[in-house]
């Protein structure tokens, strides 16, 4: 399964950049966007895409555009962490085994990304 | 947050075992730490400490589950294994037993789909969206049953009883074969995959003597590590109607309108009739409505009715097929409705080659049902009250006014519903509460106690129930000095004598902890 492979090999690139430091991880800057962007729509777009529960509950409270994360630019790391791990309003707190630390990583650097298209 | 070990082990021997464990995942798959026991806790839960574990082991392979298993019966350690444990309502990926580790199976994702025959034969960790997403890639002509949240496993779904909307809704009755480590470590096939090289272990469910796909069903005998599953094609049409009722007293005749339909077989799917706040509570909030304690008034029910322009129940039915027979369909349920007094009526229909219906009816997962938790605004939750009926329309509406007025005396808002089976109905009713009111969480545990009670002087006993009450709704099945439990029991003891799976899974209690039972002083 090519998806299963993915998400192994961002793992590993996640380890990989945090041994080695951060000279890596600026030239690996793009990839590691793209591989967060495709573990958010694996691991969070069932409730933060359009349609979902996440969705519908920001956008009670944010305004129109602002309730889909993927969207946002004031998300910064420690907050994504903290909500991931300990829950956040309805959402439950997310387990390690179903989105490991490099994971999270990752798909943190995707939703604090400096390039919007 | 102390680590508590499971009962009878030190810190230190647990801590041993979690070493074994590891040299078998590898360090990265056990997980320990405080933040690790509170991800595996219900965040549903009434008391999260009274389920919580004492730490997760996530293995990927049949042989790590097995080795896992093997030193679990070494260390004495007890395991709750979970799909993707996205158990809401009925205990999430918590265990019953605490200290126990969860075995998370979330890694394990192979799937493979018989196009040919509609079949699938997926490992514990494929989500609903990952089954959906592998059938949209390969352009599969399948379609999924999923349930009202969708986050979770198809396998630990149709292990917990768990139900969809489509004519493949019963998910237990579609299971076709598993794949199941025993408690020994010992790796067996049910049905026709007993055989080793049979090509049709997900065609024919029963094999060759007593059939055992339903013992691991609700149970702790084993742990699946493949499912079999039948799956629907896709319809070459899909003709709905949904209707809307103004009165809580239409229920009977409702329920004695769509039952003679389900029982002969004109309404394959199972519709459900469920009162406004099922749809209200997933569109608003309380507090958008209403700013006191207790139970909503009339006043304001019909204020947000209006609002949605929803009834005070409502009903949707499915039909699928060729266009023939879902229209003749059509036209036989709107005949049995003719002259009752319906509230309003909605039409629809999905053609193939039509965008795909975004709803649990077209088998597409969703995870918007969630948003009800939010009702109370805080940190809401809710657990099942969900106990089985006769589909008769007389003992629904009593069973209805009952409930009723039970949540109204301990001032909770009513959300219920009434899934027509083919002769039963699962009358689900969900529990909304508000973590951060404290006050109100003091009355849940006496409320659901309440609701099991009234209903057992009936003889209606819960289908499928939170952690919490696991002991006390098995404690109704009380035929012949609880035969049933007893036989449970003396399966479980002699498959598992360490007790090491699952212990307190469904009132199932080896020796090994059988003190741990607890039926609330109901006994
Ligand atoms: C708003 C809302 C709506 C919901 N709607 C529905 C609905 O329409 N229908 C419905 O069915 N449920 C519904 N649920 C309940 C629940 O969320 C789902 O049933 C969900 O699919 C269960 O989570 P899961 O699939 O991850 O199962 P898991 O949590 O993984 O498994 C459930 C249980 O099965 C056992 N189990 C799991 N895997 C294994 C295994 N491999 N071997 C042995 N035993 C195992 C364990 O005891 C486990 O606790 C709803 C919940 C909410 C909050």
């Amino acid at each position: 399964m090519s998806r299963l492979f993915r998400i192994r090999a961002a793992g590993i690139g996640a380890a990989l950049i945090l041994a080695v430091g951060g000279s890596l991880a600026s030239a690996d800057e793009r990839q590691d966007v793209e591989r967060g962007r495709e573990l958010y729509r694996e691991k969070c777009a069932m409730c933060h895409a359009a349609g979902g529960m996440g969705t519908g509950l920001l956008s009670r409270r944010y305004p129109k555009g602002q309730e889909l994360l993927e969207n946002r630019t004031d998300l910064d790391p420690a907050f994504i962490a903290t909500a991931v791990r300990g829950g956040i309003g309805n959402m439950p707190r997310i387990a390690r085994g179903e989105v490991s630390d490099a994971e999270l990583a990752l798909i943190s650097k995707y939703l604090t990304r400096r390039e919007r298209n | 947050m102390a680590l508590v070990p499971p009962p009878g082990l030190t810190v230190a021997a647990f801590e041993r075992a979690l070493r074994a464990f590891a040299s078998v995942v590898g360090d990265e798959w056990v997980f320990a730490t405080d933040e690790d026991r509170a991800t595996y806790s219900d965040h549903f839960a009434i008391d999260e400490e009274a389920h919580r574990p004492g730490a997760a082991v996530a293995p990927i392979t049949v042989e790590e589950i097995q080795a896992i298993v093997r030193l679990a019966n070494e260390h004495k350690v007890p395991l709750w294994p979970i799909s993707r444990g996205k158990n809401f309502g009925y205990g999430g990926a918590a265990p019953r037993l605490r200290g126990s580790v969860v075995l998370d199976l979330s890694r394990m994702k192979k799937i493979e789909v018989d196009v040919e025959n509609g079949t699938a034969l997926v490992e514990p960790g494929v989500g609903f969206y990952d089954l959906y997403d592998y059938i949209q890639r390969n352009k599969i002509p399948l379609w999924l049953s999923v349930p009202g949240n969708s986050w979770g496993s198809v396998c630990g779904n149709a292990l917990d009883r768990g139900v969809g909307y489509t004519t493949y809704g019963d998910h237990t009755s579609k299971i076709c074969g598993l794949e199941v480590v025993l408690p020994d470590g010992d790796l067996v096939r049910t049905g026709m995959g007993a055989m080793s090289n049979a090509p049709t272990w997900q065609l024919y469910r029963y094999g060759y003597g007593p059939a055992w796909d339903q013992m691991f069903v609700q149970s702790n005998f084993g742990i699946v590590t493949k499912l079999g599953l039948w799956m629907m094609r896709e319809p070459e049409t899909m003709v709905g109607i949904d209707m809307e009722f103004d009165k809580p007293d239409d229920l009977e005749w409702i329920v004695d309108t769509v039952a003679p339909l389900r029982r002969e077989g004109i309404l394959q799917q199972s519709p459900s009739i469920g009162s406004w706040l099922r749809g209200a509570a997933v569109l608003t909030t309380r507090a958008e409505w209403y700013d006191k304690p207790g139970a909503l008034p009339d006043s304001v029910i019909d204020a947000i009715r209006r609002k949605f322009n929803m009834g005070w129940w409502s009903l949707s039915m499915r039909f699928y097929g060729p266009e023939e027979i879902t229209e003749a369909t059509a036209k036989v349920v709107r005949r049995a409705f003719n002259g009752r007094p319906v509230l309003s009526i909605k039409d629809s229909k999905w053609k193939q080659g039509d965008p795909p219906e975004l709803s649990a009816w077209a088998g597409v997962p969703i995870t918007f049902p969630l948003q009800n938790a939010n009702w109370h605004g805080g940190r809401g939750g809710h657990i099942g009250f969900s106990p089985v009926l006769p589909a008769n329309g007389r003992l629904a509406l009593e069973q209805f006014h009952r409930t009723y007025a039970r949540y109204k005396e301990f001032g909770m808002d009513y959300h219920g519903s009434f899934a027509m089976g083919e002769r039963h109905i699962t009358n689900v009713n969900q529990v909304l509460f508000n973590k951060d009111d404290p006050e109100m969480m003091a009355r849940v545990d006496r409320f659901f106690r309440t609701l099991v009670e009234d209903a057992k002087k009936y003889g209606y006993g819960e289908y499928r129930t939170h952690l919490d009450y696991m002991d006390l709704v098995a404690w109704t099945y009380d035929f012949n000095d609880r035969a049933l439990l007893r036989l449970n029991e003396k399966v479980k003891n002699a498959l598992d004598p360490n007790g090491i799976l699952a212990p307190g899974k469904s009132g199932i209690w080896p020796a090994r902890y059988a003190e741990h039972r607890d039926v609330g002083g109901k006994a």
